[in-house]
């Protein structure tokens, strides 16, 4: 794990250091040349866990998510090259600085073994991911959006240190590896059921749980390209991994305290499907459709089945890919016309074709279509839901087909009908936008052959 | 406090003269070394008066996806109808920058406030008669929740346009002399010249334009004139053209006001200051024909605060010129006209300010309640105001209680309004230059305009005449008789 770490620390030396015209090309370039070296974690040599050291390791379910973390940090930086040009080159650096430092957090927060270092290292994510958003966002809002994702998140997870300091004094012990062989006792007491909240809290409001929220639409909205791209695909993610762990440590008896945020989950996934419906800003449009696709998640990991579990492996995978792609897209919509409002830009595919054909592929994956991944994390969720109660179908049915309309209206109202007259002179894609849109596209089609490795421990 | 330390230490002896005694040297002034102590230090310090948090609340938004220059009646009606046509409400930011929000100069305020329909182009008379419709039924488009009702004051007396028999082009050298506000051409007297005799059955080309447009004017003769209107001097008048409905005179501030507490009820924002500059970005395009063009997209709307320095970039989408006199200037800081003469990119924006004035009289003997809006054949016109035989006019007779100037957003090229997108600069809309007609039809005008914006194209009336290329083409769209 080292060889991923250390190069990712020396990257922010290579841009302070690098000279102004090449600092970009630097950064992306030896950035993907580290997702490249996270490739081969991917043998997994026993169906167990790779253990690289005491304190890092990776399994088919971190792994992904690290292969996801590296292959996103250049992303991020081709995504960052057009807003920055205007400012000072010292800024310019400290913004990729701050990408670099959040790589860093996130990459040892999916491999770390120890629980507590995984609680640092999710609480450090914050603050890199605070000063893009509130430095570096669009408007005067960013501020109110910075407060309530710091203070959401960091009160969700204050229960989760108590939990963790509890059960260390308990245990003796934090390391994931070991806890899973964890033996609980098959009666609960009271107290177990709060500590089953005090874990999973933090994690619901990361994911997030429909009750909590209310931090994801202005964060997304509010924050600069890179920061909407790292929060959709990355941060959301933390909150399904910390889940997907700590439930092999949770006594199972205490199972029927998920009861009230599976209804939360299943109801609040239909409801903000159709709030999509009626948003006109764009970006608003994409981070209510991260909240209902997270809500599937949510309740994939809370029934706990092995088709379930498979199945949220793969929706945050293919969730993180799509939602960043469609994130790109919208900025490249915003870079051109300075505005997010959908009924202004209009009937682009006239005007940029290869664009529409990028929005076209994003679209469709969103509203999980066969044969991609996405399809196959709700169809796995679906089933294993349908299994769990009958009647949830209902619901999920619902989901599905509201996903589809506001995903369709999305596309169509950017992409077909009449031009706005206003927009006929926009610039041209450039191929730096059009390879950003490739980059995300191509693992996702490509995972389309062989899901196996996103799916998780359970496959 | 070292003073006083050192009073204490050398004792009272001491006090007027410090310690100069002492070393029989200069007189180290204690006060005078702090003070300089103090300057030394903050000019070693970096930055001034440094406050992150200061009060930003005079400014506007750091983004808006429209930005309304220009807050008289016709931006805030364009604001208005793009609130009310936006399909998912709330969509659209709007943002309505104006730099007097006493409206002291604004043309507006300073209007006589008069509409008709008697125009020769018949997109004008569709705009004055949706416009009318508009003021009758203003508080079913203008309501707000828990506010008084708006009280518009249209009194439909009616227009009153007398022509002469002698020679139009005669009369119209001087008018423009007398008045160069007012470019008269009747082409009813040329047309009824050579019909001699009765002109009641007979209606010209110029009554039938209107009646077809759903109109109601009606053309009387000297005789008729003078039994309808016994206290008109009907001498050198062949014929008179009255508007029998949806034709007078109302409040305009009432309107304005009426407009801009919808359009705060709408969400729409509003802001004091004067739009500086318009960060602009060109791009290079080649049109069908093989010529290149330099198309602009205005990026930023750079608005300064009264009186300070201090200005705001706002981030916009669109940009609508409504500036009404001054919409020359505001496009010129886009980059309107900046080129060859005689080129489109050289085409400027033909709209300056005209000065106009309007004189308030008392006259006791005089018509009484029906007076119609007259316009003479000299270019006079006058109306009444309110009940106490009070006139308002353009022109001023021998004793005149009060007077006032206001301006024309004077459309030099042919005295008709500019609406819709500029060809190079893509995202500037126009809404200005009506001459003198603008309130009238501000209402239709507006919503012209936000369905330009939303739709692509004109919906509800067709204002393609209208357009900025006119000027770079060549095509005056006059009026045949206007005031």
């Amino acid at each position: 794990m080292l060889k991923i770490i250390i190069p990712t620390i020396m990257l922010i030396p290579l841009t302070w250091l690098s000279k102004s015209n090449m600092m970009w090309i630097n950064s992306t370039i030896y950035s993907l040349m580290i997702s490249m070296v996270c490739l081969p974690l991917m043998n997994q040599p026993c169906d167990n866990s790779l253990n690289l050291s005491m304190l890092f390791f990776s399994d088919s379910l971190s792994t992904p998510l690290l292969m996801l973390t590296t292959w996103l940090l250049p992303l991020m930086i081709i995504a960052s090259q057009y807003h920055m040009t205007k400012e000072p080159l010292a800024r310019k650096k400290l913004y990729i600085t701050m990408m670099i430092l959040l790589q860093i957090f996130l990459i040892m927060t999916f491999s770390a073994t120890e629980l507590i270092m995984f609680y640092i290292l999710f609480e450090a994510t914050l603050v890199p991911t605070l000063i893009i958003i509130t430095r570096w966002g669009g408007q005067t809002e960013r501020l109110n959006a910075g407060i309530y994702f710091l203070f959401y998140t960091l009160a969700g997870s204050l229960p989760l240190l108590v939990a963790l300091t509890y059960t260390q004094t308990t245990l003796g012990s934090l390391n994931m590896l070991l806890t899973q062989y964890l033996t609980e006792r098959l009666t609960h007491v009271w107290g177990d059921s709060l500590l089953w909240l005090a874990f999973m809290l933090a994690f619901m409001v990361k994911m997030p749980l429909y009750g909590l929220h209310l931090w994801l639409p202005k964060a997304h909205v509010e924050a600069p390209i890179a920061g909407s791209m790292v929060l959709a695909a990355i941060l959301l993610k933390l909150g399904g991994y910390g889940m997907l762990r700590i439930t092999m440590m949770l006594n199972p008896t205490v199972n029927f305290m998920a009861y009230p945020f599976m209804m939360l989950s299943m109801w609040g996934m239909v409801m903000t499907s159709s709030i999509c419906l009626r948003q006109t800003d764009l970006k608003s449009l994409i981070a209510y459709s991260s909240v209902s696709h997270m809500a599937l998640v949510i309740m994939a990991i809370l029934i706990q089945s092995p088709w379930s579990f498979m199945g949220a492996t793969a929706l945050m995978i293919a969730h993180g890919l799509t939602s960043s792609l469609l994130f790109c897209l919208a900025n490249s919509n915003y870079e051109r016309t300075h505005s997010r409002t959908m009924i202004l830009v209009r009937g682009l595919q006239m005007i940029l074709p290869l664009m529409a054909a990028w929005w076209l592929l994003a679209s469709l994956t969103n509203l999980a279509l066969p044969p991609s991944i996405n399809l196959i994390g709700e169809l796995f969720v679906t089933v294993s839901m349908f299994s769990w109660s009958n009647f949830s179908i209902i619901l999920l049915g619902i989901n599905i087909t509201i996903t589809a309309l506001y995903t369709l209206y999305m596309l169509i109202m950017t992409q077909r009908g009449k031009y706005t007259y206003h927009i006929h002179n926009i610039k041209p894609s450039y191929t730096r936008e059009n390879t950003l849109m490739l980059l995300h596209l191509t693992p996702l089609l490509l995972l389309m052959i062989n899901p196996k490795i996103i799916l998780g421990t359970m496959y | 406090m070292f003073r006083g330390a050192l009073w204490l230490l050398a004792g009272r002896g001491c006090v007027g003269r410090g310690l100069s005694t002492r070393s029989g040297g200069s007189t180290p002034d204690w006060t005078e070394k702090v003070s300089e102590i103090k300057k030394k230090i903050q000019s070693a310090l970096p930055g001034g008066a440094w406050d992150p948090l200061y009060d930003t609340s005079h400014l506007p938004p750091e983004h808006s996806d429209v930005v309304i220059v220009g807050g008289g009646v016709l931006g805030l009606s364009v604001a208005y109808w793009l609130k009310r046509l936006e399909k998912p409400r709330g969509a659209i930011r709007v943002l309505v920058v104006d730099r007097d929000h006493t409206y002291s100069r604004a043309s507006t305020g300073l209007s006589v406030g008069g509409i008709r329909q008697q125009f020769s182009l018949p997109e004008n008379i569709q705009l004055s008669l949706f416009s009318v419709d508009f003021l009758r039924n203003i508080n079913e488009y203008l309501a707000v929740v828990d506010d008084p009702p708006l009280d518009v004051q249209f009194n439909p007396s009616g227009y009153l346009l007398l022509a002469s028999e002698k020679g139009a082009a005669i009369m119209e050298n001087n008018v423009k002399v007398q008045r160069p506000d007012m470019a008269a051409l009747p082409s009813v007297i040329t047309m009824v010249s050579q019909e001699q005799e009765s002109a009641t059955d007979r209606s010209p080309s110029l009554t039938r334009d209107i009646r077809q447009e759903g109109a109601k004017v009606c053309l009387m003769s000297p005789e008729q004139l003078q039994n309808k209107f016994p206290w008109i001097n009907t001498d050198g008048v062949a014929l008179a053209s009255y508007g029998l409905e949806g034709e007078g005179w109302f409040d305009p501030w009432c309107l304005l006001q009426g407009l801009r507490r919808k359009i705060q009820s709408l969400g729409v924002f509003f802001c004091q200051g004067e739009v500086t500059r318009f960060s602009t970005s060109s791009s290079r395009m080649q049109t069908s024909g093989g010529k290149e063009m330099t198309l602009k997209r205005i990026h930023e709307v750079h608005v300064k605060m009264d009186h300070s320095l201090e200005y705001q970039p706002v981030e916009c989408a669109l940009v609508i010129n409504a500036a009404g006199a001054w919409s020359g200037q505001v496009a010129e800081l886009a980059g309107i006209g900046k080129g060859p003469p005689g080129t489109l990119e050289g085409t400027k924006l033909p709209v300056e300010p005209r000065k106009r004035y309007v004189y308030f009289w008392h006259c006791p003997e005089g018509p009484g309640l029906e007076t119609p809006f007259m316009a003479d054949t000299s270019g006079a016109y006058f109306r009444r105001e309110g009940l106490g035989h009070n006139y308002l006019g353009g022109c001023s007779p021998t004793e005149v209680r009060s007077a006032w100037a206001g301006y024309y957003d004077y459309n030099t090229f042919d005295q008709n309004g500019v609406v819709g997108p500029h060809p190079l600069v893509v995202n500037m809309y126009f809404a200005t230059g009506f001459s003198g007609h603008g309130l009238q039809q501000a209402p239709a005008v507006g919503r012209a305009v936000a369905e330009m914006v939303l739709k692509g194209q004109f919906q509800t009336i067709d204002l393609s005449s209208l357009l900025f290329s006119r000027f770079y083409l060549g095509e005056k769209v006059e009026e045949r008789n206007i005031i």
